[in-house]
């Protein structure tokens, strides 16, 4: 079986860089989008039952490019030791910045020349943009094949995958032929920690670079970003923690009162 | 000048997403209105064109529905809501398919000429971002964040007949419990997270939020994983974004995810054993101690004030 995993190298919104003015997203470090950790998961886990090869493609979305390679690179090792056979990595500056429409088609593309594929998993959504538009609908609408977005359980036998589909107000039990590409939710299992020995081991398995030349891509991102201003939230930062339980207790409820949230009655 | 066609997505109640449209200059609006609903109604803001469709029918065949239409009509803005899964997966597809890039959670818009200038929540809800986009584009917004004006227009309906394709098929339906909180409306929320060890615990969070009168909300483990409650309770970027005059943050970590959820929030209090909790850092007032001493003891005590 042929999988392809899409991971996307996202900013740590955890860790983002912020002043009074300015969000420095060059300065922010990147990790595996956690959703895709699980894609990952689910990929090597069919392999291991099924057999085949399980290769993993990403786009890299934030600059400065001289720096983010080796970051990316490191990055992707960690997917590798999940139990990934192949990465490949799609640097140019025009994906910087730029817009879902542009990024799924450098996906697309590059799953293009890799040739036949089974079976495409993604997360249902990135923790950075959190759109849920690339990894998933774009991909497979540019390769003319269907999805099945929000998987939370996955059996594939054969031909045929048989999917639980996590909806609002219901689960959706589906059924579709390979190919087909799947997002999944954190729900679906737990990613593995890899031991040392697969990590080491990882070292030595590829990861191949491509730019959108390469991809036969000429295209400019239609969306132009002209300003990211920080959402400021002030907070006072009052910490509670000495006294009993009794103390913090009232302390709360004086603050409480003072915002004008509770008001005893006289 | 020329007319810019717009074509606004979704049920009756989403008609605020016509106050977006309006944002436009010379603006023809068109509506696709799904699930029924009165459309002389949405002539009363100025849209001209209402279309319905004659079955509802899953992401792909809309998607293709969508794409049909957009190109028959050549439309420079669609404007969708954001609400469920089942258009963020329809929308997606029809926007690859059509070349437009799609601006979700977007704030405010203004035209020059025709560049569209787009303000919107990004960066994981940290940071406001102003983008520049030309041609055609797609917009997500919730429908209250805006308010059409009054302009009453004859309002002309017509009935699409949508493809089924085939590919995707539907085995089962599986409805799951249905709560009938909405969190994002609620002004006081006590919110629980993996702090309590036990289902039945979650009383004491019950209690307390019945003394205040608030709302129950909870972080996505509570929910997805271990569905300790129903999905409305979710507070998160993937569950409800709530904007509370008091959020209490009851044994919940702190993730970015959550917190991009809740930022709105007036005043946040947080209740954690753990001093190193990464919400200490996002509060108002952070309280550092075992949730199964404090809140029992905060009930008691805001019992005898409150006189309940």
């Amino acid at each position: 079986m042929e999988i392809l995993a899409l991971v996307k190298l996202a900013l740590d919104t955890g860790q983002l860089r912020v002043s009074e003015t300015k969000v420095d997203i060059d300065s922010t470090p990147l990790k595996i989008s956690d959703i895709d950790r699980n894609a990952v998961e689910e990929a090597v886990r069919i392999k291991e039952k099924a057999g085949g090869r399980v290769r993993v493609i990403t786009a890299l979305k934030y600059g400065p490019l001289t720096r983010r390679q080796q970051e990316a690179e490191s990055l992707l090792r960690e997917v590798l030791a999940m139990g990934a056979d192949e990465a490949y990595l799609i640097v140019d500056n025009a994906l910087i910045n730029s817009d879902q429409l542009l990024t799924a088609k450098a996906i697309a593309a590059t799953i293009r020349k890799l040739g036949n594929y089974d079976l495409i998993i993604a997360g249902e959504a990135t923790i950075d943009g959190y759109t849920s538009q690339v990894g998933g609908p774009r991909v497979a609408a540019e390769l003319g094949i269907p999805v099945i977005t929000f998987v939370r359980e996955l059996r594939v036998e054969g031909n045929k995958v048989t999917a639980k589909r996590d909806l609002e107000d219901a689960i959706q039990t589906v059924e579709a032929q390979l190919p087909v590409l799947v997002t999944v939710t954190r729900e679906i299992n737990v990613p593995r920690i890899p031991p040392l020995l697969q990590i080491r081991a990882a070292m030595k398995k590829p990861i191949n670079r491509l730019g959108l030349a390469d991809l036969g891509i000429s295209m400019k991102s239609p969306v132009e970003v002209t300003n990211i201003v920080p959402i400021q939230v002030k907070r006072k930062g009052v910490i509670i923690k000495d006294g009993t339980v009794d103390e913090k207790v009232d302390k709360l409820i004086q603050a409480l009162i003072q915002e004008g949230i509770i008001t005893p009655p006289r | 000048m020329d007319m810019t066609k717009v074509l606004v997505i979704g049920s009756i109640s989403d008609l605020g997403l016509i106050g977006l449209a309006q944002k436009v200059e010379s603006p023809e609006i068109h509506y696709l209105l799904l699930g029924g609903g009165d459309a002389t109604q949405l002539g009363k803001y100025g849209v001209t064109k209402v279309y319905t469709l004659s079955a509802q029918v899953d992401e792909a065949s809309l998607a293709e529905t969508l794409v049909n239409l957009i190109s028959t009509n050549n439309y420079s803005v669609i404007i969708t809501p954001p609400v469920n899964k089942y258009f963020k997966t329809t929308i997606p597809i029809a926007a690859q398919k059509t070349s437009a890039p799609v601006l979700v959670d977007v704030l405010d818009l203004k035209q020059g000429g025709n560049t569209f200038e787009v303000t919107l929540n990004g960066v994981g809800n940290r940071a406001q971002v102003t983008v520049k986009v030309t041609d055609r584009v797609f917009l997500m917004a919730p429908p209250a964040r805006f308010k059409p004006v009054e302009k009453v227009t004859t309002v002309t309906t017509e009935s699409l007949q949508p493809k089924a394709i085939t590919g995707i098929k539907v085995v089962s339906t599986e409805e799951k419990p249905k709560g009938k909180v909405r969190i994002e409306d609620a002004e006081l929320i006590v919110s629980v997270g993996r702090g309590f060890k036990k289902q039945e615990d979650l009383k004491l969070a019950f209690e307390l939020a019945e003394v205040l009168g608030a709302e129950i909300g909870c972080s996505r483990p509570i929910a997805a994983d271990l569905k300790w409650l129903s999905e409305d309770h979710w507070v998160g970027l993937s569950g409800h974004k709530v904007r509370p005059k008091l959020y209490m943050a009851v044994g919940i970590s702190g993730q970015p995810q959550h917190l991009a959820g809740m930022m709105e929030s007036k005043t946040v209090v947080v209740i954690n054993s753990d001093p190193n909790a990464p919400f200490f850092k996002n509060c108002d007032y952070g309280v550092v101690e075992d949730l199964y001493k404090f809140v029992p003891a905060l009930t008691k005590k805001l019992r005898e004030i409150l006189k309940k």
